[in-house]
């Protein structure tokens, strides 16, 4: 019989102090040193190594998906004889494919269509790599600074603002989507011009805050940037208000909104790298 | 020594499934966290001193591999393996339902001092939002997952030596 090595009892606090006051001092360190600070540039170095994984896993799963919903869409055909099943499955291989290059240009078109007129100057890319974590909304994607993007650039998808980009590797970059936790933008209801800033939430959801109690916000408005701050372009659609709740105790409303771009069907990005100045008013000429 | 490189296999092949395979296998918004599995396995099978050192590891790649503040996810696997290590350590542990339980309220306690860790460096919104969201999803999820490989890790884990009591691991 054989027992388990612990049984000596030994728990040695003095190591459990020594690594927490280790981690306290990351942490520290963390927050004090800049970006190009040594463990900045470790987590840089790590996720250089770790993006191509992470495209690798995006690889192996999207079959997966397609295979998840072949199978269920063959569940229709299965009391059919052996050859017309065969037959059935080819036809459902190449409709897959077809589909999914349909499906692809019109993503793409969309992807165009939402930047036209905008005169923007943008660069495309594909998501490849999904949240590890449920901390955290991030995505990674295969620009990087060898594509002209920068970190703090904004990120749009077809149906609308994605995020922004927080750390950029030689050939890929992550994006903080707007839907995280610590991400705040700029932005305003259309119809009524109430400024406020979009905020993400724990559960993947999004807020505008900071919208006074003066003005009328109703559900179903659409939300977009207000350009204030200079991060993100003026006029990017952000979502739709769904649920408003007015205190008239309360400074500031709580307004709910649902995200134009989610994560979910995203695939293709455009990445903003550059934009016209904006017309200045009453300069002459 | 014999038991260093097994912990290293494994705290290496959970940073490998968690880049490749975690973002595949999530469902709704709890993704199972590959490395805290591991280091908590580690705590059980091998004494509080182990799974700290683990717990440390395996808590700096995760921060490393994400965008949180450097060292948070370090100091909460360090301390939540020490104390579940330690607490495991002084029970008397036949089958596998303990361990799991263990697994299961360790996973739970290191998702609510992350949360409270992010609140106060302002990295956090909402607690409680993050408790039914994230922690407790979250919690279940590993320990769902953790009853189909504890008994194969713990085994490859174990450092085995004569016996002196009656108490059993997994």
């Amino acid at each position: 019989m054989k027992s388990p090595a612990h049984e000596n009892r030994t728990s040695r606090p003095l190591l459990l102090g020594v690594l927490i006051v280790v981690s306290l001092l990351l942490i520290t360190g963390w927050y004090r040193e800049g970006d190009g600070g040594p463990l900045h540039r470790i987590r840089d170095g790590v996720h250089t190594v770790v993006a191509p994984v992470s495209a690798v896993g995006e690889v192996i799963t999207h079959p997966l998906r397609v295979v998840g919903g072949f199978f269920g869409d063959l569940g229709v055909s299965r009391g059919g004889i052996a050859e017309l099943e065969r037959q059935n499955a080819e036809l459902r291989r190449r409709n897959t494919e077809l589909e999914e290059a349909r499906q692809q240009n019109i993503r793409l078109k969309q992807l165009l269509r939402f930047v036209q007129g905008k005169d923007l100057k943008t660069v495309g890319g594909h998501v490849i790599g999904r949240p590890n974590n449920a901390w955290e909304g991030v995505v990674t994607i295969d620009l990087g600074g060898r594509d002209g993007v920068k970190q703090g650039m904004p990120v749009v998808s077809g149906s609308g603002l994605l995020g922004q980009l927080i750390e950029v590797a030689p050939n890929s970059s992550r994006v903080r989507l707007i839907t995280d936790q610590r991400s705040g933008v700029a932005a305003m209801v259309q119809r009524s011009r109430a400024e406020g800033i979009a905020r993400g939430t724990i559960d993947g959801g999004l807020t505008l805050d900071f919208v006074s109690t003066d003005t009328t916000v109703n559900a179903g408005d659409a939300v977009v940037t207000s350009g204030m701050g200079g991060v993100y372009p003026k006029g990017l659609l952000v979502g739709e208000v769904t649920e408003v709740e007015k205190d008239p105790a309360a400074l500031y409303q709580t307004i709910q909104m649902r995200p134009a771009a989610t994560l979910g069907n995203t695939e293709e990005v455009l990445v903003i790298i550059g934009r016209p100045p904006a017309p200045k008013i009453g300069a002459g000429e | 020594m014999n038991k260093v490189v097994p912990a290293v296999l494994a705290i290496a092949a959970a940073t490998l499934l968690q880049a490749l395979l975690g973002p595949a296998i999530a469902i709704g918004g709890a993704i199972p966290n590959f490395l805290l599995i591991v280091a908590i396995t580690l705590a059980l099978v091998q004494g509080p001193v182990s799974g700290a050192v683990a717990g440390f590891a395996a808590g700096l790649i995760f921060d490393l591999l994400n965008t949180g503040p450097v060292g948070a996810m370090a100091l909460v696997l360090a301390v939540t393996c020490w104390l579940a290590g330690l607490l495991f350590q002084h029970m008397f542990a036949e089958g596998w339902l303990l361990p799991l339980t263990v697994l299961g309220a360790a996973s739970f306690a290191a998702g609510v001092a992350y949360s409270v860790i992010l609140l106060l460096l302002g990295e956090g919104e909402s607690f409680w939002l993050s408790m039914l969201t994230i922690t407790l999803p979250g919690a279940v999820y590993n320990t769902a997952l953790a009853l189909l490989v504890y008994p194969w890790l713990a085994r490859f884990l174990r450092q085995e030596r004569p016996v002196q009591t009656f108490r059993r691991l997994a």
